[in-house]
């Protein structure tokens, strides 16, 4: 009785919390980075003040957010304003749950796990629609179309890369799709090279999905003030802000593991010590998507609305449209080969 | 130890209970939002439901499509339009007389025919893609794919003419808003757009002059 | 233990509440497309349950067939839905009457 308490509550429940806690810190570490990257970007030094190089300011903000009150506008709906960081939150989180870190280091292995993610993405936009109709403001509710429009749009492109992925790997399952990326040649067995257009494609889209710049109309400052959390403040704000670079870390994740190999080793496996797939390598990989963003975030001028809408549907989706049709070719034809060193 | 077959049971009935009571929040709540959130708990465990069945991948199908695209929409109708509410709801008390008689009656009538079935309850037995050894979305693609592939062909078609259908009602070109077009962006001609000129060398005097003093 | 019944009565108790949805609810365009929504999954439910208690594709197929055309369905209608709210603003049926003779 007690042992399967033990084996059924208790170990999953750790699982959950070497997950979400290497995650929470890794968001507060991230918020820390961006702001010294757009410094130095921007020739200047950054957060430096609090902690040795200004390491800790990511956790004096916190502590700043949780003590502020949570201001709930006039008319707002109650029910649906507390509601809405939440909703926001939970899918950015769930979606966690099927991330394979290393070879069987996954929480759940399901076999479906690719549809899931889907499922989970497309869960996000009701957060942001109910924040910004509950706060019954109209810069919020402008903001929430804007970014509910975009985020519907570039599903369709990405759910359309990740068809291009499965057709080639044969399966939904993401350790399968990882191991299907092994080989004798390292990286130039992995799926980023026959799907090169799709991955662009894929990243983008991420960018896109997560609202940031530059495809940050949804809360453009410079516009409608912060778009759809525009009346959030406290800790409610820090939800919605957790959930943002959650779901930014997560498409970095999936980058990693769908294009480039997850844990697998960039070099070939006969090269010792350096060949061998490790966990370390995902996360060298997956900084580097997450350095992308901010990156394009200090690069890139905002793309205006029309000019997102214009490039999600007659850019993104003919190109990935396309290209499911040449990787059901390659895999016909056997153009590609797949999972040759597993 | 807890047995797996009541746990499954204790499941269904929790996921039945929000299904149903979502499903009648739909019909009764007032406010059209909260309708449309309900609905979306309905689609929602639902699909828990059909997970409990084994049916992954239309579970899962059913959240990405109906969770994920279609209530979104719906969300959107519903807030952009003006709606009054209590016109809207008017008739309300008048017709759930009927609506409620009529709905028990069918509901009567059909739990007596499942209850003549339920006299010998089978339970649902085993997995059939397990059984044939593969997932679940693998056993109904090969079924998709090879026996149904022509209405499969069909749905794609009936799919493409309701995007273009809906897209086709709702456009409306308005007078007087501008438009960006990229394709004349980048079809221009340079040489409308810039004149290069070649002129002489020509030295002015004063001006420098001028200028080397405020410099100074 | 789940039987086969379960299923069945969820997707009646479901069809009904759709039903009483649709007659209580005749002035709003939005409520009776949600209660034929509604109709719909009760339908779904008996197919995929029935599927796995024979055993046979068919029934998932035919849900993945449903879904498909009730998707395609509701966008159309919601685009009507709009169009008529353009229009003569109001999604209050009685009041679409001017193809009255």
């Amino acid at each position: 009785m007690g042992e399967q308490i033990l084996n059924q509550v208790v170990w999953p429940l750790l699982h959950i919390v070497a997950i979400v806690l290497p995650l929470v810190l890794a968001v507060a570490m991230f918020v820390y980075w961006e702001r010294k990257v757009i410094g130095w970007m921007h020739v200047r030094m950054g957060p430096n003040k609090v902690g040795p190089l200004g390491l800790l300011q990511a956790f004096a903000d916190v502590v700043k957010l949780l003590l502020k009150e949570v201001i709930l506008p006039t008319n707002a709906n109650r029910f649906l304003y507390y509601l809405a960081p939440l909703l926001a939150l939970v899918p950015a989180l769930a979606a966690w749950s099927v991330i394979p870190f290393g070879d069987r280091l996954v929480l759940a292995n399901v076999n479906a796990g690719l549809l899931y993610l889907l499922a989970m993405t497309s869960l996000g936009v009701y957060g942001i629609i109910l924040a910004g109709w509950a706060s019954n403001s109209r810069y919020a509710l402008l903001g929430a179309m804007r970014s509910a429009a975009q985020v519907i749009s570039y599903e369709l492109a990405m759910g359309l890369c990740l068809v291009c992925v499965l057709v080639l790997a044969g399966s939904l399952n993401l350790t399968d799709i990882v191991h299907a990326q092994a080989g004798g040649k390292g990286l130039f067995d992995w799926f980023w090279l026959p799907l090169l257009p799709v991955f662009v494609v894929y990243f983008i889209s991420g960018v896109a999905e997560t609202n940031r710049a530059p495809f940050d109309v949804a809360e453009g400052e410079s516009e409608i003030v912060a778009g759809f959390h525009v009346e959030y403040s406290g800790s409610a704000f820090a939800l919605f802000f957790l959930a943002e670079y959650a779901n930014m870390i997560l498409v970095s994740f999936l980058a990693s593991v769908l294009f480039l190999g997850g844990w697998l080793s960039p070099f070939p496996a006969s090269w010792g010590w350096l060949g061998q797939g490790s966990f370390l390598w995902l996360l060298a990989k997956a900084f580097a998507f997450a350095f992308l963003f901010l990156w394009f975030r200090a690069s890139f001028p905002r793309y205006r609305y029309d000019q997102i809408m214009r490039l999600g549907w007659k850019v993104f989706i003919p190109i990935t449209i396309v290209w499911v049709l040449v990787a059901g070719c390659m895999k016909y034809f056997g153009w590609v080969s797949v999972g040759t060193g597993v | 130890m807890i047995d797996p077959n009541l746990f499954q049971l204790v499941c269904f009935y929790a996921f039945s209970a929000v299904t149903v009571l979502a499903a009648l929040s739909v019909i009764l709540l007032r406010n059209s939002v909260h309708a449309v959130l309900a609905l979306v708990l309905t689609f929602f465990s639902t699909a828990c439901v059909w997970l409990l069945a084994e049916a992954e991948f239309l579970a899962i199908a059913l959240i990405v499509v109906y969770v994920g695209a279609v209530m979104v929409l719906f969300l959107f109708v519903v807030m952009m339009l003006d709606i009054k509410q209590e016109q809207v709801r008017e008739g309300f008390i008048r017709y759930l007389p009927v609506g409620l008689v009529v709905a028990l009656v069918m509901l009567v009538e059909m739990l007596a025919l499942i209850g003549v079935r339920a006299m010998h309850a089978v339970s649902m037995g085993a997995d059939p893609a397990a059984a044939a050894g593969v997932s679940n979305t693998a056993w109904l693609g090969t079924a998709l794919y090879t026996q149904y592939l022509l209405p499969f062909e069909v749905a794609a078609l009936i799919l493409t003419v309701g995007v273009i259908a809906a897209v086709a009602l709702t456009l409306r070109h308005r007078t007087g808003s501008r438009h960006q077009s990229a394709g004349q962006q980048v079809g221009i001609d340079p040489s409308r757009r810039v004149r290069v000129v070649k002129m002489a060398a020509v030295r002015a005097e004063e001006p420098e002059a001028v200028q080397e003093e405020t410099r100074t | 233990m789940i039987t086969l019944s379960h299923y069945i009565v969820l997707g009646a108790v479901l069809f009904c509440i759709a039903v009483a949805g649709l007659f209580i609810n005749r002035k709003n365009v939005i409520v009776l497309l949600m209660a034929i929504e509604l109709m719909l999954l009760a339908v779904n439910t008996n197919f995929v349950a029935f599927s796995r208690f024979l055993g046979d594709v068919s029934g998932q197929v035919f849900v993945f067939f449903i879904l498909t055309v009730a998707a395609a369905e509701s966008a159309i209608g919601l685009a009507i839905l709009v169009l008529l709210f353009r229009n003569r603003s109001t999604i209050n049926i009685a009041e679409i009457d001017s193809m009255k003779g």
